[in-house]
Formats: structure tokens, sequence, C-alpha cells
């Protein structure tokens, strides 16, 4: 008898787990390095624990954006099912949309699509609609802020700095006051990446004008020359890092949160690292504000932000675009904003009591993001992007002059806004 | 029916497998590659279809300065760091052949360089240089001296990378060497010596000419992989300060995996195949005429 018992609970407990193994579906969403996997690691894990029928795979890929779009182009050129929901940069979505890399996700929303998207920031629902299709929704936003040093600037009484020559005499002034050689006035990305772009297109927005101009290219103005013309200021002055060509994103936040910098313009994600990092040297000596402009003009700032997409070759789609669903929600936002400082796509959710404990400078923040400019939209925009960033590359490494960067960032630039 | 199958058949059909192999792995790649070439699969632009464009792509490679600098760079990679790595290396040979009583220490020290990945090396030599925090400027300091911007310099990145790529191609030449030295017959050396031969003349006379076919089975492996210059560039600098350090291979790289234009990429691609034929078959045309010559002795 006792064996009939056994071999019944056995049978029975095999077929469960064949009828459990059938209904579980698995998910696999890729991520950049630098946006914060165990973060989303986090949110997965309490998706997994309202879905228990879905299980979360998250692959961590390249630190930067371009790294990661490279091995995100061979998946999706060879039709990989691999994927199911990819985090892609702000500046992508033309491109995916013209590869058909990702799934527009109109038809998954259905009546729900105005309800949805009226509830994001206007920039991100323009980012992620392309040609009046829905390409992907967003994770968080993000613009890039001035950190500066509190401590520094009450010790020289000085005031925080709107314009960049307001910068640069306050750096002057602090660096020659502490005397620390490792300490450093002014730190952008300079490396040939993606961010270098919008260290030539922050001073050129600042001044009111723009890369194009009806769909034109427009550098033929007085205003092109400008960014050259501020950083050869800012590097004879002594308050660029010497190096600064070699310098990537996350490079500054190495520099600032080991205490050997004054100012830097970076996204929102530095604020909770140099806030919470065990190593961090500056916890508490930091503020936030806007980048400083040129006399004259007024401040400007790049939109950055990642976004969610759903891979046209997923063989989950309909329980991916529920977890994009959920991923891009007021409730993950707010999670994402305490545990990573991540900036929310929801209005309402920067006057949130927690986040605004955990980040009080986000009751600036919205409209520094609200004013944020896009990077030029187009679906070649990889080559856009190379003929900025390596001509400012070859400028702050002192390998080309204004006339010499700004005539080559033209001729490559003019096949592509013809 | 015949039951025995010709010796003919039979030939064929063992020799099949590897012929199948070969076609698929190799022929049927690089036919591709010549047949996308032919065409503007311009993926970044796909309103316009993928078309036959004829030899267009190649039109437009001879006319971009972009392919010409990057080329140009390949063959100073290829000029410096070829003869530069033959020289360390033989003389790591040579260190390796000696009669040493514990022999692993240097063979594993040989063996580590080419054992680790090629972008690994360039990770670590671009720490080894970075500005504020590179060992290199740490011992020009000690030294008194200024420290450099190694990476964002285009000369000093031009040397920086090429230490590197010395570094790391050296054991490579060393090990194919090494297999040389090993097959010279010691009575050679033991014969030149009751004739009273100094260690130099031996060196000239037996080492170098016996050497000779190792040499340049070493030297056509490393110049195909110099031509083919691409992790330690794109690690330690990614092709800059501006394009000033990009080779050929990332310059394909870029135009297929970032801008996604795989017929001009394929362009690239089969025109840096050539060049890599072109110094093959040099090297070959060489070692055929010295191998002739040294058979008329």
């Amino acid at each position: 008898m006792k064996t009939w018992k056994i071999l019944l609970t056995a049978a029975l407990g095999t077929a469960f787990a064949a009828t459990a193994w059938a209904q579980q579906t698995t998910l696999r969403i890729f991520t950049g390095g630098q946006q914060r996997p165990d973060v989303m690691r986090k949110i997965a894990d309490e998706y997994q624990k309202r879905n228990p029928n879905v299980k979360i795979e998250i692959e961590v890929g390249g630190a930067t954006s371009e790294a990661q779009q490279q091995y995100l182009s061979t998946v999706l050129s060879s039709k990989d099912s691999v994927l199911d929901v990819v985090l892609i940069d702000v500046i992508r979505p033309a491109q995916w949309a013209a590869q058909g890399w990702a799934e527009p996700l109109d038809g998954y929303l259905g009546a729900d699509r105005q309800k949805v998207m009226g509830q994001y920031l206007k920039a991100y629902v323009d980012a992620n609609t392309v040609g009046g299709k829905i390409i992907s929704l967003p994770y968080f936003a993000d613009a890039q802020f001035m950190y500066y040093r509190k401590d520094l600037l009450e010790k020289y009484k000085r005031p925080v700095p709107r314009t960049w020559d307001e910068m640069m005499e306050t750096a002057r002034v602090i660096m020659e006051g502490e005397k620390n050689p490792n300490l450093q006035g002014f730190s952008t990305a300079g490396a040939p990446i993606e961010g270098t772009v919008c260290t030539y297109l922050v001073p050129l927005w600042g001044m009111g004008s723009d890369l194009t101009r009806g769909g034109k290219l427009n550098l033929d103005t007085p205003q092109a020359r400008q960014p050259f013309q501020l950083y050869g200021r800012m590097k004879q002055a002594g308050v660029l890092p010497r190096n600064i060509a070699e310098i990537p994103t996350d490079r500054i936040r190495i520099d600032m949160q080991a205490g050997n910098l004054i100012f830097a313009q970076s996204w929102g994600y530095v604020w909770n690292r140099l806030e919470n990092d065990a190593d961090s040297k500056v916890k508490g000596k930091i503020g936030v504000a806007r980048l400083p402009h040129d006399q004259g003009g007024q401040s400007a700032t790049c939109i950055g932000g990642w976004q969610l997409a759903v891979s046209a070759f997923s063989k989950n789609k309909q329980e991916a675009v529920k977890f994009v669903r959920y991923l891009s929600s007021p409730e993950v936002s707010e999670m994402q904003a305490v545990m990573a400082s991540h900036l929310p796509v929801f209005p309402s959710v920067y006057k949130d009591p927690d986040v605004l404990k955990a980040n009080p400078w986000f009751a600036e923040a919205l409209p520094v993001v609200e004013s944020a400019r896009s990077r030029p939209v187009s679906h070649q925009y990889p080559q856009v992007s190379d003929a900025i960033r390596s001509n400012m590359n070859a400028y702050l490494a002192g390998t080309k002059t204004t006339d010499t960067a700004l005539a080559d960032m033209k001729s490559r630039l003019q096949p592509i806004f013809r | 029916m015949r039951r025995d199958l010709s010796e003919r058949t039979l030939g064929i059909l063992l020799l099949a497998p590897a012929a199948l192999l070969l076609a698929v792995i190799v022929v049927y790649p690089i036919a591709t590659l010549f047949v996308n070439s032919l065409y503007g699969v311009d993926n970044a632009n796909p309103a316009a279809g993928e078309q036959f464009v004829g030899l267009k792509n190649y039109a437009t490679a001879f006319g971009d300065e972009r392919f010409w600098d990057s080329t140009l760079h390949t063959v100073l990679y290829i000029l410096v760091t070829v003869p530069a790595s033959l020289v360390v290396g033989l003389g790591l040979a040579l260190l390796a052949n000696m009669p040493f009583r514990v022999k692993w220490p240097v063979r594993l020290g040989l063996l580590l360089p080419w054992a680790l990945p090629l972008v690994f090396a360039g990770l670590i030599f671009r720490w080894f240089f970075e500005y504020k925090t590179g060992v290199v400027n740490d011992v020009l300091m000690r030294l008194g001296l200024e420290p450099l911007p190694w990476l964002s310099d285009p000369n000093l990145a031009f040397a920086a990378i090429c230490i590197a790529i010395v570094w790391k191609s050296s054991s490579f030449m060393a090990l194919m060497l090494l297999a040389g030295l090993q097959t010279i017959p010691r009575s050679l050396y033991e014969a030149a010596e009751v004739d009273g031969a100094t260690k130099w003349q031996q060196f000239v006379e037996i080492t170098l000419p016996m050497l000779r076919p190792a040499i340049f089975v070493a030297l056509i492996f490393r110049t195909i992989t110099a031509i083919q210059t691409f992790d330690i560039p794109y690690a330690m600098t990614g092709g800059g300060p501006g394009d000033s350090t990009e080779t050929l291979a990332m310059y394909i790289h870029k135009t297929t995996l970032d801008f996604l234009d795989f017929g001009y990429g394929s362009a690239l691609a089969a025109l840096m195949f050539v060049l890599s034929m072109a110094a093959t078959s040099g090297y070959l045309k060489y070692t055929r005429r010295s191998s002739g010559r040294s058979g008329e002795d």
C-alpha cells in the first residue's frame, strides 16, 4: 500500500511540475553596466513575486552606449530571439525603427494608448515615437547637470556660477587656494564616445543655435565655433584636466568621488554614487545646479535617459510588453529614483516625499529635464555622433584647430543632412 | 553493378567532408562578402532598399580620405611592429633555447603574453599609459620628468600602441623561432667551435641561415595579424585622438557595426583582403626564390 502512495505522489508531483514548467515564461532583458543592473534586479524580483509564472533574466552588456549597440547590432541583425526586452539609449529609437528591431507597441496598448502616453514628460513621448509609432517606453529620464563642491564654494565665499567665465574664475581661485596638484577645475566627457557629442552641443545650444535648422546643416554660424573656443579658453586657464581627451563619462564621476574635481558636467546617476558609495570622499559636500552658459546666452542641457524596447524577434512578446509596462510605471520610477537617483519620467514622481528625501535637488530638476534638448534625430545617428565626437575629441587633444575640426565635422555631416 | 568503388570515387568520397567544410566556413563567407560589396546594403537607410550598385562602393573607398588614412595607419603599424617583434622574439627564443637547468619559468614567461586575449593586453596597457594613474607617467615623474599625455597625443599614442603590440606578439614569434632553433643540430656549433669561430660568427653563419624558413613563416603570420590590427588600439584609444590611431580593421568594424552600412563595409573588407594577399604573396615569392637559390648551392 505504502509503495502505491509514494508512486502516486511522485506521479502527481511530476505532473504538477510539468504544467508549472509549461506555464513558466523566461524573459531576458538586456541592460548596460552603467544603468544600475543591481537596481533592475531588485525591481525584477518584485515583478517575479507578483507574477510567479515569469522568470526574469538580466543580461549586462558594455559600459558605453556604443559598445552596447555594437553587440545588439550583431544579435539583432541576425534576428536572434535570445533577448526579449532591451534597454536602449534615448538617441536610438529612430535607428531601431528604421531597422525593424523594435516591436511597435501601439497594438499592445490599444485603447490605453492615450492614457499611458499622456502621463509621461512630453520629451519622452517624442523620443519614443517614430513616424507615429510607439517604438519603446521610457525607463528613466536624464539630463546633464553641473555638479559642484558646495564645501569649497563656501570656503572661498563664491556663489554658484551662472556663466562659464564665472565658473572658470571660481575654479581658478579655488585651485590656487587649495594648492592640491590633484584638484582639477572642471571635467566633461572628452574621449571619442557618445557623451562627447553633448560636450559640443551644450554650449552651442546655450548660444541659441543648433546643429541643424529645418533639417539642413547649420554650422556656418559664428555660434558653431563657440564650443571649441570655450574649451580652448578653459584649457588655457588650466581649468580642464590635461588628459581631457581621454575622459569617458564614468571617469568624471570617479574623479569627483575621489575629491579631485570642483565642477563637473554629468548625468543624474552621479548624485547617488557620490552620496552613497562607501569610498566617496565627498558625501554631503556636493551641490547640483543648471549648467552654466555664455554671457548673453542661457543655460542648456542634453536630454538623456533609457528606453525599453521589445525585440521584434522575441518569442514572448505578450509577456515582454507586460513587463515593459511595469518597468515604465510610476511605481518603478519611484523605486529607481530612491535607489539610483534615476530621474523620473513622470512629473508627479518628482514631488514624491520619499524621492525628495533621497534626492533633495530633484525639486529643481524637473524644469531642467523639461527644457533639455534632443541630440539630432536621424536614423543615421551613429554617423552623426561619430562626426561630432571624433572632431570634438581631436580639438580637445590639441590635434585640430577650431577651423579644421569644424570643417571636418561639416564635411562628414553634409551627406547626412542634405 | 560494380561492387567496388573505383579508387577515384573513393578518393573523392574521402575528400568530400573536408571540401564541404571548407566550402561552408571559408568559400561561402568570402563569396558572400564579395557579393555584398556590390550592393548598397545601407541598413541605416532602408527606405532606399537593397540595390545592386556595381563597383560604386569601391569607387567611394578610393575617394574616401578616412579609408586612406586608416590604411596608412595600418601600414605604419606593420612597418614598426613586424620587425620589432621579430627582433624581440628572436632574443626571447635565444634566451629560451639556452641550457637552463629549470626550463619552465622561461617558457611560461614566453607563453603568457601569447595566451592573454588581445583586448586584455590592450586594457592593461591603457592603464599603464593612463595620464594620472598610469605606471609609465609615475616612473617619468619619479625620474623628475614631466608626465606625458600618452593616449591623447597622436604620436605618443602611436608609440604606446606599438609597444603594446610588440609585447603581445613577440612571444608568438619567439615560439615559432624556438621550434626552428631546436632543429639546428648541435654538431654544427661544435664544428664551428673547433674551427675557432666566435659566438657572433656562429650566430651569423649558422643560426640565422638555418633559421630562415622559420623566420619567414613567423613573418608571414605576424604580417597578416598586423594587417588586421584591431583589438589593442580599440581598447587603448578607440582610434583617438580624432581618428589618428584608427586602423583599417577598426574602420571596417565601425562602418558595419556602428553605421550598419554592410555594403561599404564589405567593400572595405575586400580591399583589406587584397592587401593581405599582396603582402603574403610577396613573402611567398621571396621564400620560393631564396629556397631555390639555396638548392643550387
